[in-house]
């Protein structure tokens, strides 16, 4: 849908961190963080706790201010949040409106970027469709599985037309099946859209499977330990790309740094 | 926190200032209100003379006693509901009947029966705190984890057992919550009763200040009675958090 | 289920009705004072009577509207300030505690301080009963609003809502419950304040009414003026518990 941008060049980075570091008091929790992902690039980012991967995600969002540097979002600085980055929440009972139905809960990203009423029932109804949830739009969150309601922050977040996604360990709390299935959904999605996304996750299959790179953090403070490219074909498949020696490969590559940078 | 306290003072001090300063320039004739340094005098002029204590006693002793009688006859009624399930439902429409009257609109009627006093104010008190306790107590019963009494069946507990060693000491904390409620209501009703009618304690001690156009000795019972609240309610709740910790606190906060 | 829950009404209400008919023997019996309390036939045609011959009408509709606009202002006032002091900690650190002190303070211990400054006038009454009936509409709006999933404000950020918005799609329905709660509790508040004022100051009214019918030792009338404020108590309950179902579909669907 979107229209190349012939001002920034094919190759020039979506989301640019340039030499970022954030202390809260004497604590820092991000030093001298550089990095650069590219237009339609899907990076993992992986990491013990404590080395900052949900921080560097919020602060990609705009939602904390960096202490020193700068991110760039398509050449420009960011200044706060921004309607063309969404961010999905892990906890997605607490991030959507419990008094509003699925249909409403969508609604809300619409009425924030001004989008007439007459219009809103169509989007909202391929945006259902979308993420496969047609047909439950009168269903308040709590009627809903947590695969459901996730799907539906999911459905606000496209609702944004994103350039850029930041996904904050989305499918953390769901029971493997239901998240396997919502892993091929995304990626389906984001081939359709040509999203730039940035997905924070601990499931280091996950982040192989996902990914066309995988940043590893090292903690206290969080840096760069490893940046993995991931060169398993699309489309990928859960049960033969997880099977291959590649894929086997790079999840033994990514344990043993885990390892390290736990101890 | 800890270093915000003063924070909380910043406000009632400007405001006793400012009205410090306007009972001042105006002149403090007034007839209906008083400069807060005059309010201090007549408060200790009340103190010193006596009449604010025995004021204090009568209206607590009525409290305390309604508080009591209706406390436990809600207590009573409260476990035998939660407990005979058959008997609660039978009493649905009664207790739904009565427990909507406004407790003032006993007050003619205690009045009738009882005349003046304190048997009439304690009967009002009583009645309003039975509901609360009542209530609480027999919804306290009903919400006891159901684990425990697949527990107490499991282990064979009669009866008896039963009640006294898992529901009722499971139910403690949510009834102590209740006192509590009804506690701070009997100061309320009390209070509201001797405005309303009976002759004695702090509320009658208010409005003859005012019929007499004391405005200094009407603004000192109020701050008292303001005090007197405020003190109970936070007895009562150091109480609750000393028999009950946590548990009796996040309960309260529900 | 369905059929088994009728059942238990009917019973229950069988169980009333034998309640009111010992009422009736303890009276024809005069086992206690007819002073005291008369049968609920007398009550009844008290009632009866105060509504097609008497003004019991006119009293009632009196201590209603009373009530009514009293929790009304209260509610708009209390609801305005408790946003305003629960969306900012920084309100929240001068005033809380002053507020916390004023809370256990009886409604009812204004009424003195009112008529001095107002005199026995309907602004007086008026005033009190919104001074009392805004105590918990203040107290759980503020709650309501502090207590926000603060995941919701970064949602409303991320999707870039005007402040407004997000006061008006995010705090005010979140806080909902809890300042419906507090109206519900404000409006019994203002009844019972009601009912007080016009039996202090006077003012024409069922509290008034009840007052002078015991003073008079008119039991009858006295009965059928409880009643008439127990039924008052319930019909406004149930019309507010009406409104918060409506208002708060959300809940109750919950799984």
């Amino acid at each position: 849908m979107r229209a190349p941008d012939t001002t920034v060049k094919a190759a020039a980075p979506v989301i640019a961190f340039d030499k970022i570091t954030l202390a809260f008091g004497a604590k820092t929790i991000i030093s001298d963080l550089s990095l650069e992902i590219g237009r339609g690039e899907i990076v993992c980012v992986i990491g013990p706790s404590g080395c900052g991967k949900t921080t560097a995600l919020r602060v990609a969002g705009g939602l904390i201010p960096p202490t020193k540097g700068t991110v760039r979002l398509l050449g420009e600085p960011m200044a706060g949040p921004r309607r063309d980055v969404a961010i999905v929440f892990q906890d997605y009972a607490k991030a959507l409106l419990p008094w509003r139905t699925a249909a409403g809960n969508i609604s809300l990203a619409l009425e924030a970027a001004g989008v007439a009423q007459s219009e809103r029932g169509d989007r909202i109804r391929d945006l259902l469709t979308k993420v496969g949830l047609a047909g439950h739009e009168d269903k308040y969150p709590t009627e809903m599985s947590g695969g459901m309601q996730q799907r539906i922050q999911i459905a606000r977040c496209l609702a944004q037309d994103p350039a850029v996604l930041l996904m904050d360990e989305p499918f953390g709390a769901l029971d493997a099946m239901t998240r396997q299935g919502l892993q091929d959904e995304m990626l389906a999605i984001v081939a359709e859209t040509g999203a730039t996304v940035f997905f924070v996750t601990h499931d280091l299959e996950e982040a192989v499977y996902l990914g066309d790179r995988v940043i590893g953090l090292l903690p206290h403070p969080g840096r760069i330990g490893i940046d993995q490219r991931i060169d398993l074909p699309r489309p990928r498949n859960q049960l033969e790309t997880r099977e291959t020696l590649e894929f086997l490969r790079l999840r033994r590559t990514l344990f043993d740094f885990i390892e390290k940078a736990e101890h | 926190m800890k270093r915000a306290w003063w924070k909380g003072l910043v406000v009632p001090a400007a405001l006793i200032v400012l009205a410090e300063l306007a009972m001042r320039v105006q002149g403090s004739t007034s007839m209906s209100l008083a400069a807060p340094s005059d309010i201090v005098a007549a408060f200790f002029a009340i103190l010193f003379d006596g009449s604010l204590l025995l004021a204090t006693r009568d209206t607590l002793v009525s409290a305390g006693i309604g508080l009591a009688a209706g406390g436990f006859i809600g207590l009573a009624l409260g476990i035998l509901f939660g407990l005979v399930k058959p008997l609660d439902r039978l009493m649905e429409v009664t207790i739904e009947a009565i427990r909507p009257i406004p407790s003032v609109a006993i007050l003619p009627i205690a009045m009738l029966v009882f005349g003046f006093g304190y048997r009439m104010e304690i009967a009002i008190v009583a009645f309003s705190c039975l509901w609360p306790v009542m209530i609480m107590t027999r919804s306290a019963m009903a919400g006891i984890e159901p684990r425990l009494l697949e527990v107490s069946r499991a282990l064979r507990l009669s009866t008896w057992d039963r009640v006294h060693k898992i529901v009722l000491p499971a139910a403690l904390p949510r009834i102590m919550v209740a006192f509590r409620l009804a506690a701070s209501i009997a100061l309320v009703v009390a209070v509201t009763v001797e405005i309303a009618a009976n002759p004695l304690g702090l509320g009658y001690g208010i409005l003859v200040a005012q019929q007499a156009l004391q405005p200094a000795v009407m603004l000192a019972y109020l701050v008292w009675i303001g005090i007197v609240g405020y003190l109970l309610n936070a007895a009562l709740s150091l109480m609750q958090q000393r028999l009950f910790g946590r548990a009796g606190r996040v309960e309260a906060a529900s | 289920m369905r059929l088994s829950r009728l059942g238990w009404l009917l019973a229950s209400f069988a169980v009333a009705a034998l309640l009111v008919w010992g009422w009736q023997l303890i009276a024809d019996y005069k086992l206690v004072s007819p002073v005291f309390l008369p049968g609920p036939d007398r009550a009844w045609g008290a009632l009866v009577k105060g509504f097609s011959t008497g003004d019991l009408g006119v009293k009632l509709l009196a201590t209603v509207e009373r009530m009514f606009w009293g929790w009304l202002i209260a509610s708009l006032i209390g609801i305005a300030l408790g946003a305003a002091i629960g969306t900012s900690p920084r309100l929240r650190a001068y005033l809380a505690p002053m507020l916390e002190f004023l809370r256990p303070l009886p409604a009812s211990a204004m009424i003195p301080v009112a008529i001095a400054v107002l005199g026995l006038s309907n602004g007086m009454v008026l005033a009190v009963i919104a001074f009392g009936a805004l105590w918990p509409v203040l107290l759980a709006t503020i709650h309501g609003f502090s207590a926000v999933e603060p995941r919701l404000y970064e949602v409303g950020r991320a999707l870039g809502l005007s402040r407004a918005s997000v006061i008006w799609k995010i705090a005010l329905p979140s806080a909902s419950p809890d300042i419906l709660a507090g109206m519900r509790l404000g409006l019994t508040v203002a009844l019972i304040l009601s009912v007080v004022c016009e039996m202090i100051a006077g003012r024409d009214g069922l509290g008034n009414w009840i007052l002078l019918a015991a003073r008079s030792f008119r039991a009858p009338d006295l009965y059928a003026g409880v009643i008439l404020l127990g039924v008052l108590g319930y019909v406004t309950a149930v019309a507010l518990a009406a409104l918060e179902a409506r208002l708060l579909v959300w809940r109750s669907r919950a799984r």
